[in-house]
């Protein structure tokens, strides 16, 4: 048995005619060789091509600092729900724009970041895809990550959350009536009858048409909550945004309970409580057009 | 507005001789807190500006229909209850509005511009003006007294409304039997 062990730890001894990359790492402390970097290695197998010495090459240096900051100022809203007796404040943070990025989210990222972690935010794919960022700035809703800061200096910036909602912490507000509404008009194809060819729901070219300008929807709540009629009856009236979804479906050539959801929306509080008012189609940060496609609701509903 | 619900800001310029030279001076002497309210806005202007404007930022602000707390019917994940259909509140009430308000374009222009005063035009124009002031007014309390919030109010609102409506009718039907008509006042108004 004693025999075995030492003829097993020969086999494993290293031997110097044994070229070190061949060397067999075992995951063990005492053997350092093994976890040698391979950059190390390769010194040692070409040493026709040495490294140049940090001496012989030139420095990178950091960027030159700006000769006048440009500050701007940002009035931010700000409510703690851990402190319910206390009012919401404007909260002022001034910040540098030459280092800031572009846009407004990277402006309250980097609050966020350097400043004042406790800022709280809603934010995920910075490019106006997610719709998370949604916001009042400078009065217009907006997705933060799609407004660019005015590089205007004196103008101070204001960022609200989005208007008539319910406020869960600063800039977050509660969508959960609106992700209600937008369940309430069953947001997805509805079929009884299979496809003809058992294969797939085909659409000619034109009914696909059709559906540009509705599918891009991102549900970000802008339109429905500048909305005037959406603030004053939020509980019964659905609000451009599901309305325009509703529309989404309605305009499918596939989906067969349109006199369904039609249906759903004739009373006098879902649907016709727009009065037309355009607030939507302005502030669309996707410009989309949520007042067109209510028109075409009604109109698809009328003398009928 | 502000300084008459706050009655006890003002005693100092009831005070000031200046309060005599009021244009109502009836009014004047009279402190109570409704002789202040139905007093006429344009006596205030002897009321130094200094205690209007102090007046006006010590009033607390009113809100109209402040929000109340959040409430969720149902779980997070229901979707909102889908009202039953009622077309004679949706889609025929909304088309009989347009046609309305289309069919109102044409009836008045159309008396001024032929010239020629026709009985059955004038009653069908009084008649789609009342029908078409009822909607739209209709419209504005529905948006305006959400019926969960103030019931009672929206009730008041709406027979409110409906008197008006048969008030309007009446006086125009006696208007247009007893008299010269709308169309004809509108052109006598013009020639004025």
């Amino acid at each position: 048995m004693a025999s075995t062990r030492v003829l097993a730890r020969l086999a494993v001894r290293r031997t110097a005619v044994r070229p070190a990359g061949f060397t067999r790492g075992f995951a063990s402390v005492t053997d350092t060789k093994a976890r040698e970097p391979i950059s190390k290695l390769g010194e040692t197998i070409n040493p026709s091509r040495p490294v140049v010495p940090e001496s012989k090459t030139s420095t990178v240096k950091e960027p030159a600092p700006a000769q006048e900051a440009k500050t701007k100022t940002f009035h931010i809203y700000r409510w703690n729900p851990d402190e319910p007796t206390s009012k919401p404040r404007m909260q002022s943070y001034t910040l540098d724009l030459n280092k800031t990025g572009p846009m407004m989210l990277d402006a309250l990222i980097r609050i966020k970041n350097e400043t004042d972690p406790t800022l709280t935010f809603r934010r995920s794919c910075r490019e106006g895809i997610c719709g998370s960022c949604a916001m009042n700035i400078d009065g217009v809703n907006t997705l933060a990550c799609l407004c660019r800061i005015p590089t205007d200096t004196t103008q101070e910036s204001r960022i609200y959350p989005l208007p008539h909602m319910y406020v869960v912490k600063d800039l977050v507000p509660d969508m959960t009536l609106f992700y209600k509404q937008y369940r309430s008009v069953k947001p997805y194809l509805q079929r009884t009858t299979p496809a003809p060819d058992g294969r797939e729901y085909r659409q000619s070219k034109e009914e696909r048409k059709k559906l540009d300008g509705l599918y891009e929807c991102i549900l970000c709540a802008c339109c429905s909550t500048s909305c005037p009629s959406y603030w004053w009856n939020q509980e019964e009236y659905l609000g451009p945004a599901v309305l325009l979804q509703s529309y989404r479906w309605l305009a499918d050539s596939r989906d067969e309970k349109t006199a369904e959801r039609q249906d759903g929306l004739n009373n006098s509080m879902s649907l016709y409580r727009c009065h037309t008012i355009l607030n939507c189609s302005r502030t669309c940060p996707k410009g989309l057009n949520p007042a067109l496609a209510i028109a075409e609701i009604k109109k698809s509903m009328a003398f009928t | 507005m502000a300084s008459i619900v706050h009655p006890g800001l003002l005693r100092q310029s009831f005070a000031s001789p200046a309060a005599s030279k009021r244009v109502f001076s009836t009014f004047t002497h009279q402190s109570t807190p409704l002789a202040q309210q139905i007093r006429p806005a344009f006596a205030r202007s002897t009321i130094p500006k200094s205690t209007r404007i102090a007046s006006f930022h010590a009033t607390q602000r009113q809100q109209i229909l402040p929000p109340l707390p959040q409430k969720i019917q149902g779980t997070a994940n229901d979707p909102v209850e889908v009202p039953t259909s009622s077309p004679a509140h949706g889609s025929y009430h909304w088309s009989f509005e347009r046609v309305v308000s289309a069919g109102l374009v044409p009836l008045t222009i159309a008396p001024f511009a032929a010239g020629s005063l026709n009985p059955v035009t004038d009653s069908i124009l009084c008649a789609l003006l009342v029908i078409h002031s009822h909607m739209g007014f209709d419209a504005c309390i529905v948006d305006y007294f959400p019926k969960q919030r103030v019931p009672k109010t929206r009730l008041a609102a709406d027979w409110a409304l409906r008197i008006g409506t048969v008030a309007l009718g009446i006086g125009l039907y006696s208007f247009e039997t007893n008299d010269v008509g709308i169309t004809e006042l509108i052109a006598k108004l013009w020639h004025a």
